[in-house]
């Protein structure tokens, strides 16, 4: 599985002109295979910049970034084949939705890379099951999804490239609660079967608390903090200094830790919360 | 993508950029007229000077604006060869077989250049770097507005533009955006063949136009949330105001324009 490693990466908009933004600074950073890691930050903080670096799509102005050890710029003619092993999944991806079918869609990317007619239809299929599409929708237009479907319509066409990494941008932006939670968990169990890392960018405290193992904090183009979310979320003040929070269920525990009551402060899920509460009794 | 520049608006303080934009509309009209006006070697040098007048006046750096004229470069160009080779005239100055170059091809060509160059710097200043479009298309709407009189829709046809301008960037920006998406699909927009490379350009185009359909769906149901009517009894936020300078301005563009009428009384070499 790949490890995807950034070394003193930086990155600038419209170099050379008076508009000059640096949107990333001396990036360090490992990835590391086979488990879920959050990528936080604030609006503007790099994180979309960032996840375009990963798979190619973006190339940084200085420093490197290496999969298994290997520098993806090396060869530029090569850098669609990165694109098929990380796979990126934008912000809002159901706008990038053009076929005629669902399943036409689905299957864009694989026949891009060149997988052969007949297995393609298993890679759909397959998609299609990991974010929970019912096959019926397969043969209709993707115009004439909801909006939920349509989102899953395309995180399932990247699925379909079966990417050793799955990067995404925001996947739950604007959805209500239960599609934001049929997303999460398709992402987190396509990871679980395949075997295959996740990154995932969020605003949400509470879905980096639940879902991810690793946490990476970016603030004005650079790297604040990283590491196991525990470790982060100790770190709250920090956090708070840079316009993030911590997880709101935290904050609870902390406060009734803080005025006498004996919990302990890192919990970070409503569920485990509750758990703790009970062995008080 | 993001290089593509339109309206090209440069900001700065200076005399033209302070000029009101109807006047500024006027004025570009006359000064191309006045490019039209120019006979001799005379009044196409004063044009000429003009011109860089006209550039500082503005305080655009001059690289910009020469930037501006390269895309006529190949224009220019074709001038040039069309009349150096194809004008008859009297004075012979080269000849070889049968390639026959006069006095008179030189000349004309000379002068055609100075015209093409004076008419797309003297547009340019008056027309997209002194005025950002909106200014534009409010300018044009005013001066346009008599026309409602005959039953021209002026205050539509203007929305329409300041719309299509306003939106411009944002479609330069979701192209962007699809085009990426659609590479980390494995899309591959740089090789193969013509036919394939217009295939490719499938994926982009349909994503976009039902974007844009989206997009004016949600801006017609912002506006007429807003009772937006078109344009009758409706007020402005900026109201145009000509001042002193503006009709200074108006005054010296016409005394240039009869100065240039009067230098092509002059018989001095050749006149167009």
């Amino acid at each position: 599985m790949a490890e995807i490693k950034l070394e003193n990466v930086s990155y600038v908009y419209s170099e050379g002109t008076p508009f000059e933004i640096s949107a990333l600074e001396g990036i360090n950073l490992t990835i590391k295979s086979g488990i879920v890691t959050g990528i936080i930050g604030h609006t503007g903080s790099g994180k979309s910049t960032l996840v375009q670096m990963l798979n190619g799509l973006v190339k940084p102005a200085s420093g490197k970034v290496l999969i298994d050890n290997k520098d993806i710029w090396e060869n530029p003619k090569e850098i669609s084949k990165v694109r098929s092993r990380v796979g990126l999944v934008m912000q809002y991806p159901e706008y990038q939705l053009f076929e005629e079918t669902v399943r036409a869609d689905i299957a864009f990317g694989p026949k891009n890379m060149g997988v052969e007619e007949k297995d393609i239809e298993e890679l759909v299929l397959e998609a299609a099951d990991f974010v929970g599409l019912d096959r019926e929708l397969l043969d209709k237009s993707p115009f004439d999804l909801s909006g939920g479907q349509k989102r899953r319509a395309a995180i399932a066409g990247i699925i379909a490239m079966r990417p050793e990494v799955l990067v995404l941008d925001e996947p739950a932006a604007g959805l209500d609660p239960s599609g934001r939670e049929k997303i999460m968990q398709s992402i987190i169990g396509y990871g679980k079967s395949t075997g295959a890392s996740i990154v995932i960018v969020s605003h949400s405290m509470e879905d980096m608390a639940r879902f991810c193992d690793e946490i990476v904090v970016l603030s004005d183009g650079k790297l604040l903090m990283s590491g196991k979310k525990e470790e982060v979320f100790l770190r709250s003040k920090e956090l708070v200094s840079v316009g993030l929070d911590i997880p709101q269920i935290t904050s609870v525990m902390n406060m009734l830790s803080q005025s006498g009551i004996k919990v302990a402060s890192n919990i970070y899920t409503v569920e485990d919360a509750l758990s703790e509460i009970y062995k008080l009794f | 993508m993001k290089s593509i520049t339109l309206g090209q608006y440069y900001p700065a303080r200076s005399l033209m950029h302070g000029l009101d934009p109807r006047m500024k509309i006027i004025l570009a009209f006359i000064y191309i007229i006045c490019s039209f006006v120019a006979k001799n070697i005379i009044s196409f040098g004063v044009l000429f000077a003009s011109a860089f007048l006209l550039i500082a006046l503005s305080k655009i750096p001059l690289s910009l604006i020469l930037r501006s004229v390269r895309p006529i470069l190949f224009i220019l160009a074709f001038t040039v060869v069309l009349n150096v080779f194809w004008t008859k005239g009297e004075v012979i100055l080269f000849e070889w077989k049968f390639i026959h170059i006069y006095y008179e091809g030189v000349m004309t060509a000379l002068f055609m250049v100075v015209r093409i160059f004076v008419m797309i710097v003297g547009a340019s200043l008056f027309l997209t770097y002194t005025i950002t479009p909106i200014a534009l298309t409010d300018a044009i709407e005013q001066l346009f507005g008599p026309l409602k009189k005959i039953k021209i829709p002026v205050h539509e046809f203007a929305m329409m533009m300041t719309i299509a301008l306003r939106f411009i960037p944002t479609f330069i920006d979701e192209t962007d955006k699809i085009m990426s998406a659609q590479k980390a699909r494995g899309a591959d927009f740089s090789n193969g063949s013509l036919a394939k490379r217009a295939k490719v350009l499938i994926p982009i185009l349909i994503p976009l136009f039902v974007s844009a359909f989206r997009r004016a769906d949600e801006l017609a149901i912002a506006m007429e949330c807003r009772c937006y009517h078109g344009g009758d009894g409706r007020t402005r936020m900026t109201i145009l105001h000509y001042r002193a300078r503006d009709f200074l301005a108006l005054i010296a563009m016409l005394l240039f324009f009869a100065g240039l009428l009067a230098l092509n009384f002059l018989k001095i070499g050749y006149t167009m």
